[in-house]
């Protein structure tokens, strides 16, 4: 499955009068890690969100510009369930849905269409153990997936957004509710399943974008500061709120 | 604890430092304030007390004397109430006030000595200050006052729930009192009859339900589809704050204004006469936005985030509904229609004018018997029976009664009601073991 990349191009959100993103413009190249920085509320959530589409749930949104995948604006896709199904997403507060562990995962899948118990079975092992969940939870996948602790209800949530072998995935600060060994073990599956999608991973976390980012984008206040190599941005940025950001010195 | 009993000290002193050197009783004051602490260090603080080291639940009061026959005695109340804590902070420029006290006697006296000092004691004849030593973890004044207000708190919400719990066992006590003698299987099970003087209510009691079966059988997809559809998919746009406050306003609608509508409606304008079939509908009517509006509540119960993370993986509107969100809120939306079946069924308003009979001859054998009535038949009904047994009937005789065939009045009335009542509480705990259990099966 070739990865595809992203272009957004000249995108403002706005949520009634409140601007929540203005005017960005980024490419995020396939099979790369992709890291997005920023302080709270500069609009990380959002361009997720526009990504997506599931900024279409909310009421109030106004949508400028345009966003790309894989060529494609995303505004005209044909079918908006195939897109979500093409972009994993895992958000920060973790979401067991009322089903069973194994329903969980397998519902993605099934909601395309998937009705295979072999195959389902083996997807929903694979996804589980990529996210670093399997061995905790083999003996009891008919336990309810609320009834988890917070950072395995979150690692069920990658799972889930593993399950449908998506073409992007877009991590929203998963690594909040999780130990960091799991948090470990989860950033090496994300390194090798850089070879089979492209990752966008928002985190506050500066250093988790340092070590797995190719790319870095920084965003505050709605707008995009800065973008770049990682190396770059973290040793010698163009702009110095982008500096005083990484090292800590803001505010 | 420690000592049983906690001691209490007083020193006197004279109003202005008028006194001349006494030893603190009444009769020879002490000259100050200043003077009394003095004494106070002496007589209870220091390596060895000449009287007493102060412990837990001891105090100590610098009373002013009251002027001598002046009418004025001491008050009973401390002017100034000032506490020793020894697992207070160790804060010892604390206040000494209840919540944060000093820590041990020395650093009170020299607390108040200084606030004597800076004139900031003021005690007018007959008012007294107090040092009391507390217990460790002892109750704090503010302690007090909290758990007085706890039980007033307490006792006024118990006396409420009595006020509404004692009347409705009178009430239910007092029916059931008066319909004992007639209340029987034979009484539900038989017809009326002799000019509704004898028999039972079967008749009535299958019209009460062919009417609430009818209407639900309307009221229920329409109520609950609707619901789905406002709290699902409609925006937040000027049509669905119509719709929504239209449902709020029609929930609040007196019956006897639905009536009149559905004469109009159903039995004159749709021609349906006056009939099983226009009783139900102008029931449906009145439970719909009841329904409507418990199931738009049932749904708005499920959070936001499951949808959110369905639809994420790709599933549409209606996938995330049919398995997670009606799932999960099933349980309250069948309460809400549930208890719309009792409000149906004891109305009288909105049948009354539709196609409630004031008596039907009904087969008492056969299939019939079960199915006595036509859609297109008016119908006996529990509630509206009820209201013809106190209104319209005479009652059989006294010859009647001793000849075996006719029941009191007043029995009749009562095993009415009863039976009514029963009905609903039937359907009420039914609506409630319903929510017991789908709740036990909730996934979250």
């Amino acid at each position: 499955m070739a990865a595809i990349g992203i272009q957004i191009r000249h995108l403002s959100v706005r949520y009634a009068s409140r601007p929540a993103l203005c005017d960005i413009s980024l490419d995020i190249p396939p099979n790369q890690i992709f890291g997005i920085i920023g302080p709270a509320n500069s609009g990380k959530t959002t361009l997720l969100k526009c990504v997506n589409r599931t900024i279409d749930f909310i009421d109030t949104a106004r949508v400028e510009g345009q966003v790309l995948v894989g060529g494609q604006d995303v505004r005209q896709v044909a079918s908006v369930y195939e897109l979500r199904r093409r972009i994993g997403m895992v958000f920060p507060l973790p979401v067991g849905l009322p089903l069973s562990v194994y329903e969980n995962v397998a519902y993605g899948p099934r909601m395309a269409g998937l009705r295979h118990r072999g195959e389902l079975d083996a997807l929903v092992e694979k996804c589980l153990r990529q996210a670093a969940l399997w061995d905790e939870v083999k003996d009891r996948l008919n336990l309810l997936g609320t009834k988890l602790s917070g950072g395995q209800q979150q690692r069920l949530t990658l799972a889930r957004a593993l399950s449908l072998r998506p073409d992007i995935l877009c991590l929203d600060e998963f690594s909040i509710a999780i130990d960091p060994v799991t948090t470990m073990k989860i950033e090496e599956v994300l390194l090798e399943l850089r070879a089979e999608m492209t990752i966008v991973l928002v985190t506050n976390l500066v250093q988790q974008a340092r070590r797995l980012a190719q790319k870095t984008a920084f965003l505050n206040d709605s707008r995009l500061v800065e973008v770049g190599e990682t190396k770059q941005m973290f040793t010698k940025p163009a702009q110095q709120l982008t500096y005083d950001y990484v090292t800590g010195n803001i505010g | 604890m420690a000592s049983s009993r906690a001691a209490h000290f007083r020193y006197f002193v004279a109003p202005q430092g008028q006194g001349t050197a006494g030893d603190g009783t009444p009769d020879r004051p002490l000259g100050s304030v200043q003077e009394a602490l003095r004494g106070i260090a002496e007589r209870h603080g220091g390596e060895k007390p000449s009287v007493k080291r102060l412990q837990g639940h001891d105090r100590v009061d610098i009373c002013s004397i009251a002027r001598s026959r002046g009418g004025r005695s001491q008050c009973k109340r401390p002017r100034y109430a000032f506490y020793v804590d020894p697992l207070g902070a160790g804060d010892v420029r604390g206040a000494g006030t209840a919540l944060s006290p000093w820590p041990d006697l020395e650093s009170a006296l020299s607390g108040v000595a200084q606030l004597d000092r800076q004139g900031e004691l003021r005690l007018a004849p007959g008012e007294h200050l107090s040092l009391t030593v507390r217990e460790v973890f002892s109750v704090t004044p503010v302690d007090r006052q909290r758990r007085r207000h706890e039980r007033i708190a307490q006792g006024v919400f118990f006396l409420m729930t009595m006020a509404l719990v004692v009347p409705l066992f009178l009430i239910l006590g007092h029916l059931i009192v008066k319909a004992w003698p007639v209340l029987s299987v034979s009484f539900i099970f038989e017809n009326p009859r002799n000019s509704m003087t004898a028999g039972g209510i079967w008749a009535p009691l299958v019209g009460t339900f062919y009417l609430v079966f009818i209407s639900l059988l309307a009221a229920a997809p329409i109520g609950i589809l609707a619901g789905v559809y406002l709290n699902e998919y409609a925006g937040d746009n000027w049509f669905t704050r119509i719709v929504n406050l239209a449902v709020v306003n029609l929930a609040g609608v007196p019956s006897i204004v639905h009536a009149l509508f559905g004469v109009m409606a159903f039995v004159t304008f749709a021609g349906m006469g006056e009939s099983v079939l226009a009783a139900s509908c102008t029931l449906a009517i009145m439970t719909l936005p009841v329904i409507v509006s418990s199931t738009k509540e049932a749904l708005a119960s499920v959070p936001m985030t499951f949808r959110e993370a369905c639809w994420n993986m790709g599933a549409s509107r209606w996938q995330t509904i049919r398995t997670i969100v009606l799932p999960n809120s099933i349980s309250g939306i069948l309460t809400g229609v549930i208890l719309q079946v009792s409000r149906a069924a004891g109305e009288t308003a909105p049948i009354l004018f539709t196609g409630a009979a004031l008596f039907m001859n009904v087969p008492n054998k056969g299939l019939r018997y079960f199915f006595p009535y036509s859609l297109n038949d008016s119908c006996m009904a529990l509630s509206y029976h009820l209201h013809v047994m106190l209104t319209q009937v005479k009652g059989a005789t006294a010859e009647q009664i001793a000849a075996g065939d006719g029941i009191p009045l007043e029995q009749l009335q009562y095993g009415t009601a009863v039976v009514l009542i029963a009905l609903v509480l039937l359907v009420n705990s039914a609506s409630i073991g319903l929510r017991v259990y789908l709740r036990s099966r909730k996934k979250w």
